[in-house]
């Protein structure tokens, strides 16, 4: 790992990358947040099989970790965030989103809580100064730890058996939103039983001199249970079976929109359940309570689509050929053996059973396709097995 | 506990005027002064050149006017001072200058140019200024009705207004006019209380704000203000308004983002459902209500919000009575300029800019008897350190010496912009609670989502010069404040 | 002497009297550009001071001409190419510099060193900007509608101009706050529109320099924010705010526009001053050249600035008073230098490595905006700056047509030069008194800057007057300053193309939208006349 600044290497590698670079035969990387992160080491479906059917190991180093530290940390946090976080518990993880005034999302995550005076927010894109600006009239110093914390998303069926086969004890015990810290191999390491997959997964965190060993241990057990390390790709496929959505993908960040209109509220991302108007004021509660009380306009909801073919970009129609929409994520779900998709509608379609249409453009054989294809739409996550909220989990 | 309808956060002449209008509609007012004194700021003016018809009628007030004549006097260091005397805003004739004729003339005809100019911007300067886009009928009839007043000038007029408006008054000036000795005068009245120097675009336009809310580019004494803070404070006292006076707010309670009580620093806790600021935006936002209760967009837009004061008040006390040199002492019951020329103006602005006291000041004063009481600028506000008050009154001293025969010192009293934060809890001593520049002007002012005298926070309203119109001793800012609460609480 | 007749003449070859020349002649028009000096182009030029180098003497680096103007002329096919930055940098006195890269992550990593904030406002602050450039695009192609004139055309633009900020989808939906952030990055001053974003120095120092670059303005002066945006209005091939080098330095775009003017049948008159512009009854219909020559044509268009149009060439007789006396305010400013040096090896920097790409694009010396701002103060009391900020470039390590093998070309701009010496005139020995500071100060960034000079032009804001023309040295024919953008430039009244003599136009960047190597003025000129003229033409532009 060289992360000295110069011309010549303008992303940085994370801890792993003597590891990731070795198994990434395909030399095909992908930027996240200035870090080199594998798109697609070997094969994106094995990858993704590996997740879905033993485990996947995910290098998740580029997240953004902010420390809050002071007398006025969880107040802080409540104040940035649409949840109420007041009783946040030592070792419980809470999943966040956080809004500016406008009611507009400006990105999710999770923070985690240590005590009540420090806690710590995961999150997808660069936060620093949104933070800062807000932790004014709050005790409470908030500082960017990125770069001090390695960290590798560990998900799948077969997660907790391993992690149990190397020795960390009690794991199967952790609660899903819990973390606590353990030792892996002789390492000290933080587990927190979250994940982007939508299945049974952990997240480790761990101190970058630790990273090689961490990443060595998860892979001890590969002739019993052949677990690999998955790209990006196959992080994009599970997540759209789980129904995440991420910001600067399905919508753009508040903080970063060029135009108004490319924002979206928490109601319209189908993210109401986390906005909650009866706790202390938050940035943004006063806009939020009055679109609470207005029809939805738009709605970000889950399609599920007629054939095959995978609906990337298409424009939404109504049976009147109307365009009503657009999809922001689609794929084939292999697990599903589902035609799926995130759709972007307006209020006359958002309902759980409506039917739409999605334009699709296919190529085959370098001739493009059109498809018109009937979507219903359905809930956004598609995939929820009940290993996933077990507990104790599967060893 | 005492319970009030409304509270008023310090005692200045904008919350003074609030507590006029609302006591008389019935309100349960209370005033909270932090100061012995009423009337904050208004204290420091020497002069009240206009009372709005808005002001007299809301308040039904009857107020004399000043007998005495009013001069303006810029001293010129070759002791050839010019004079004026001002009748009114369009009557203004030279008394002695040593500028040509023609300058004399284009110099009243530049104040006849702004005069038309400030007169237009005075019909929608009093009221509460419109919001764009905000979906408001009567905000897109006011912006169209301002537009058809702008018209109403006539093409050229139009036409010259849209390029001063934009434009720096060392421009204009020197477009017009030769003598050093009025371009200072004039550039005094534009660049005095600013972060603007002779030569930044939008010195006009200040100029045209203050013009438009005193009536008079050179802010003559045409009323009292002491008696003008005498009528409103007992129109309050009338009016069963409590007044409490050495007493400081420290904290604004919110309570589901409505106001709720605020807090003393006698550690009383006074419950009220509205609230009136007239301290500065700044410091009623970051400080009183605090940043915990706001977006932080908004607080973003807060601190952004420019408040460095510039301008220090010296008032020296000499043994015997003041004489200017080669001047008629008949003048100095006016006001005295020493803004020499554009250069030594932008030049004492240099030194603001980089925070540094002006060497070479500009100066605006008034005399009475042995009394000597100054605006002295740039003296800029400092953040983490403090002013050389020695400098500032031997800088102050030099100037003063070339114009008053000789005369002793007996004592001094400095207050810089550090000191009027102090004093008068106004962010940065800022003489206006905030730059007037374009973009804190109109619905600008203070910053968007606080115009129109509303704020975030339910039954909170602001009535300092942080609002439109700004600075000045209008009371305009007080009045639209309380009609805007009324205007809420629906019984305007 | 001869007689000659056109449909149009144009006085000025610069590259805006070019693209009107151009365009007129697309729609059919027997066109003519007169131009004083040998060469047309302006001051968007190359030219061959010092054997065997090409200098961009005057302007030096493109991005703000607009896109369809190149098309509409097709001028790849007349050479000329532009070779995009790869980067920018500042020096700084401790020997750290300030890169800023086309790879994003690069240029965050980059103001990280000096603050981690500011490497994340940046990316806030760059689409604060862009939403800016988007919302002033459609405005460069208009011609200002007249906010008093009750005529239908001033009527309905005004009308358009108010529902371009209503409109929903356009830029998705300005609110409130949008059009509020556009008045205030329009009025503001640089410096407190970069503090809201930023904390370090270096940081807003790098940016600020777009905002006081050919102005009369610091950067602590209100409205300098809108010069910012005015360089950052430019776009390469789809990015907005990227700069370039024209291949074969700047005369390629003008000499691509001449050769485009030639095919389509117009004519160029070079070498050939205008001694007079003959009008009769208000309304004019000729030129005479100092040479006899006499030039009849139904339109002329001046390409000059307004002040050299009407205080130099136009007789005082024959104007408005009012008119006249408008010009005579118009402000136009003289307040950059520029060096072009020819230097016999790449020049080594203290803190740039060798081969690093921030080094090929800008460079800039300066170290806050507090020096840029003292900067302007001395040119403001009629003294070059004693700490000028300097933005300089080596066109030729990316383009290999601007010096021989193993030697470079290096262009420097300096902000800030005066056209009036408070004390006593321009002399000779002055302006190499100033060229000497400029290259001192260079030469404390470099180990080898002294030695390597083969030679140097300097040029104060005297020079540009004297070769382009441009009145008192303003590379922008008048400041852009509120008073004078929009519907107040270059006279309100008189902001669109058109002048009070009759059939007497003007195409210069005296007019909207403004300086730099644009073409825009030229373009909506050309508009103006041929709805005049009741023409039609289908480019992509008009």
């Amino acid at each position: 790992m060289d992360n000295t600044l110069s011309f010549t290497k303008p992303l940085l590698e994370t801890p792993f990358h003597k590891r990731t670079f070795e198994a990434c035969y395909n030399n095909d990387w992908y930027r996240w947040a200035g870090y080199k992160i594998a798109r697609e080491y070997s094969n994106t479906e094995l990858e993704y099989t590996s997740m879905r059917n033993t485990a996947g190991v995910l290098d998740i180093t580029p997240m953004h970790k902010y420390d809050i530290k002071g007398k006025d940390a969880i107040k802080f946090v409540d104040k940035l965030v649409t949840r109420d976080v007041t009783q946040i518990k030592p070792n419980q993880v809470m999943y966040i989103i956080w809004c500016n005034e406008d009611g507009n999302v400006i990105d999710d995550g999770t923070v985690f809580c240590f005590d009540k005076n420090h806690l710590r927010i995961f999150c997808a894109e660069r936060n620093l100064n949104w933070f800062s600006d807000t932790a004014i009239g709050f005790e409470v110093a908030v500082k960017d730890v990125s770069d001090s914390i390695a960290a590798l998303a560990f998900q799948g069926p077969l997660s907790c058996k391993i992690l149990h086969l190397l020795n960390v004890k009690n794991i199967e015990n952790l609660k899903p939103f819990f973390f606590d810290n353990f030792d892996l191999n002789g390492s000290k390491v933080t587990i927190s039983r979250t994940g982007f997959s939508g299945d049974l997964g952990y997240e480790i965190w761990c101190n970058p001199e630790e990273a090689i060993n961490v990443w060595d241990s998860l892979f001890k057990f590969n002739r019993d249970y052949k677990i690999l390390p998955a790209g990006m790709n196959a992080l994009e496929m599970v997540r759209i079976e789980a129904g995440f959505i991420q910001p600067n993908a399905d919508f753009m960040s508040a903080e970063q929109a060029l135009r108004p209109n490319r924002m979206r509220t928490p109601f319209e991302l189908g993210m109401g359940w986390l906005v909650d108007l009866n706790k202390n004021y938050f940035t943004g509660k006063r806009i939020l309570n009055d679109l609470k009380k207005k029809p939805l306009t738009k709605k970000l909801i889950g399609l599920d689509i007629q054939g095959d073919k995978p609906a990337i970009g298409s424009v939404l129609y109504d049976k009147n050929r109307k365009e009503i929409g657009i999809v922001t994520a689609g794929m084939w779900s292999p697990s599903l053996k589902s035609n799926i998709a995130f759709g972007y509608v307006d209020n006359d379609h958002l309902k759980i059973g409506s039917k739409v249409f999605a334009e699709i453009y296919h190529p085959e054989e370098l001739e493009y396709k059109k498809i018109w294809a009937e979507c219903l739409v359905v809930k956004k996550q598609f995939f929820n097995p009940q290993r996933r909220h077990k507990v104790p989990a599967d060893i | 506990m005492k319970k009030f309808d409304v509270i008023i956060i310090g005692g200045g002449h904008n919350g003074l005027v609030a507590a006029c209008v609302l006591s008389k509609k019935g309100k349960k007012v209370l005033v909270i002064e932090k100061n012995e004194k009423l009337g904050g700021l208004a204290n420091y003016a020497e002069s009240l050149s206009f009372i709005s018809k808005e002001v007299i009628d809301e308040l039904n007030i009857k107020i004399e006017k000043n007998v005495s004549e009013n001069f303006v006097s810029a001293l010129s260091e070759d002791l050839n001072h010019t004079v004026l005397k001002i009748n009114d805003s369009k009557n203004i004739e030279f008394l002695q200058t040593s500028a040509s004729n023609s300058d004399q003339k284009n110099f009243i005809n530049l104040i006849n140019k702004y005069n038309l100019f400030a007169r237009t911007l005075r019909s929608f300067m009093f009221k509460r200024p419109p919001r764009v886009k905000s979906g408001s009928r009567s905000d897109i009839w006011q912006l169209f009705s301002m537009g058809f007043k702008v018209r109403r000038l006539g093409k050229k007029n139009m036409r010259e207004l849209l390029r001063v408006i934009g434009l720096n008054i060392a421009d204009d000036l020197e477009d017009n006019i030769e003598s050093n000795t009025l371009k200072g005068l004039m550039s005094n009245e534009a660049v005095i209380g600013t972060n603007l120097g002779a030569r930044s675009p939008g010195s006009i336009l200040n100029l045209l704000y203050n013009q438009a809310t005193n009536n008079s580019l050179f802010r003559i004494n045409k009323f009292n203000t002491n008696s003008f803070l005498n009528i409103i404070e007992n129109i309050c006292k009338k009016n069963n308004v409590e007044i409490q006076t050495n007493k400081t707010v420290e904290k604004i309670n919110i309570l589901n983002q409505n106001v709720n009580s605020v807090l003393l620093n006698t550690g009383e806790v006074i419950e009220t459902s509205a609230i009136i600021s007239n301290t500065d935006p700044k410091t009623t936002y970051l400080e009183l209500v605090g940043a915990p209760n706001l977006d932080t967009d908004f607080i973003r837009r807060a601190k952004n919000y420019r408040t460095k004061g510039t301008v220090a008040k010296v008032n020296i006390e000499f043994e015997s009575e003041i004489k200017i040199k080669n001047l008629d002492s008949s003048y100095s019951s006016g006001k005295f300029v020493y803004a020499p020329d554009i250069k030594y103006i932008e030049h004492a602005f240099n030194d603001n800019k980089y925070n540094n006291l002006s060497l070479n000041p500009c100066l605006e004063f008034y005399i009475n008897k042995n009394q000597l009481s100054a605006n002295v600028y740039f003296i800029p506000y400092l953040i983490n350190s403090s002013h050389d008050k020695e400098k500032i009154l031997s800088n102050v001293k030099l100037i003063l010496e070339k114009f008053i025969e000789e005369n002793q010192i007996i004592s001094s009293i400095i207050e810089t912009p550090n000191d009027i934060e102090n004093k008068y809890n106004i962010c940065g001593g800022h003489w206006s609670h905030g730059d007037m520049e374009i973009d804190q002007l109109l619905m600008m002012r203070p910053f968007y989502g606080s115009s129109q005298y509303s704020t975030p926070i339910n039954g909170l309203y602001l009535c300092s010069a942080g609002t439109h119109p700004g600075g000045g001793i209008t009371g305009i800012n007080g009045i639209n404040a309380a009609k805007q609460l009324l205007k809420v609480q629906g019984n305007g | 002497m001869s007689k000659s007749i056109y449909d149009v003449a144009i006085i000025g070859g610069g590259h805006n009297g070019l693209t009107t020349a151009c365009y007129l002649a697309k729609a059919g028009l027997k066109v003519v550009v007169i131009e004083k000096q040998s060469y047309v182009g302006g001051a968007a030029v190359s030219r061959e001071i010092h054997p065997g180098w090409t200098y961009s003497n005057c302007s030096y680096v493109c991005s703000l001409l607009r896109p369809e103007i190149f098309r509409d002329l097709e001028l790849s096919k007349y050479g000329l190419q532009i070779i995009p930055y790869e980067g920018s940098a500042s020096m700084l006195d401790d020997g750290r510099y300030y890169a800023h890269y086309n790879d994003h992550d690069l240029t965050y990593r980059s103001i990280a060193q000096f603050s981690k904030k500011d490497a994340e406002a940046y990316d806030r602050f760059g689409k604060d900007v862009m939403r800016q450039c988007k919302i002033i695009k459609p405005l460069l192609k208009m011609t200002p509608p007249d906010p008093t004139s009750f005529a239908p055309k001033d009527i309905m633009g005004l009308f358009d101009f108010a529902k371009f900020f209503a409109a929903k989808d356009e830029l998705g939906g300005l609110g409130e706050k949008e059009i509020y952030d556009t008045i205030r990055f329009w009025t503001m001053s640089v410096r407190d529109y970069l503090e809201e974003y930023f904390e370090s120095d270096i940081v807003k120092a790098h940016l600020a320099g777009s905002a006081i670059i050919g102005t009369a303005l610091g950067p602590y002066s209100p409205g300098s924010a809108y010069v910012l945006l005015h360089h950052y209005m430019g776009e390469v091939d789809g990015t907005v705010g990227a700069w370039g080098y024209s291949r074969g330095g700047m005369g390629s775009i003008t000499k691509a526009m001449a050769a485009s003017l030639e095919a389509s049948g117009g004519e160029i008159k070079a070498g050939s001053p205008v001694n007079e512009i003959l009008i009769k009854n208000n309304k004019t219909y000729g030129m005479v050249l100092e040479n006899g020559d006499e030039i009849y044509a139904n339109k002329i268009v001046s390409n000059l600035d307004v002040k050299r149009t009407f205080l130099k060439v136009v007789e005082k007789k024959e104007l408005p008073e009012d008119f006249y006396n408008a010009v005579k305010k118009f402000k136009i400013r003289g307040s950059s230098g520029k060096l072009n040096i020819a230097l016999d090896d790449l020049p080594i920097w203290k803190s740039i490595p060798e081969g690093d790409p921030a080094g090929t694009g800008d460079l800039h010396i300066t170290q806050s905006i507090e020096e840029m701002e003292g900067a302007y103060d001395d040119w403001k009391d009629g003294r070059w700056s004693s700490l000028p900020y300097v933005d300089m470039c080596i066109p030729s390590i990316n383009d290999p047509t601007m010096a021989p093998q193993g030697k470079h070309y290096m262009s420097v701009f300096v902000q800030y030069v005066p056209y009036n010496l408070a004390d006593g005139g321009w002399t000779e020995e002055k302006r190499l008194e100033f060229g000497k500071h400029v290259m001192s100060r260079i030469g404390n960034y470099s180990t080898n800057f002294n030695d390597i000079i083969n030679h140097a032009e300097i040029r104060t804001p005297k020079e540009l007057e004297q070769e382009v023309g441009l009145t008192e040295g303003n590379i922008f024919q008048g400041e852009l300053t509120m008073d004078q953008l929009m519907f107040n430039r270059p006279i309100p009244g008189y902001a669109q193309y058109k002048t009070p003599i009759k059939n007497l136009y003007m195409c210069g960047s005296s007019t909207h939208p403004g300086g730099g190597v644009m073409g825009a003025p030229g373009a909506n000129a050309a508009r103006e006349i041929l709805i005049d003229l009741k023409k039609q033409i289908n480019t992509h532009y008009i």
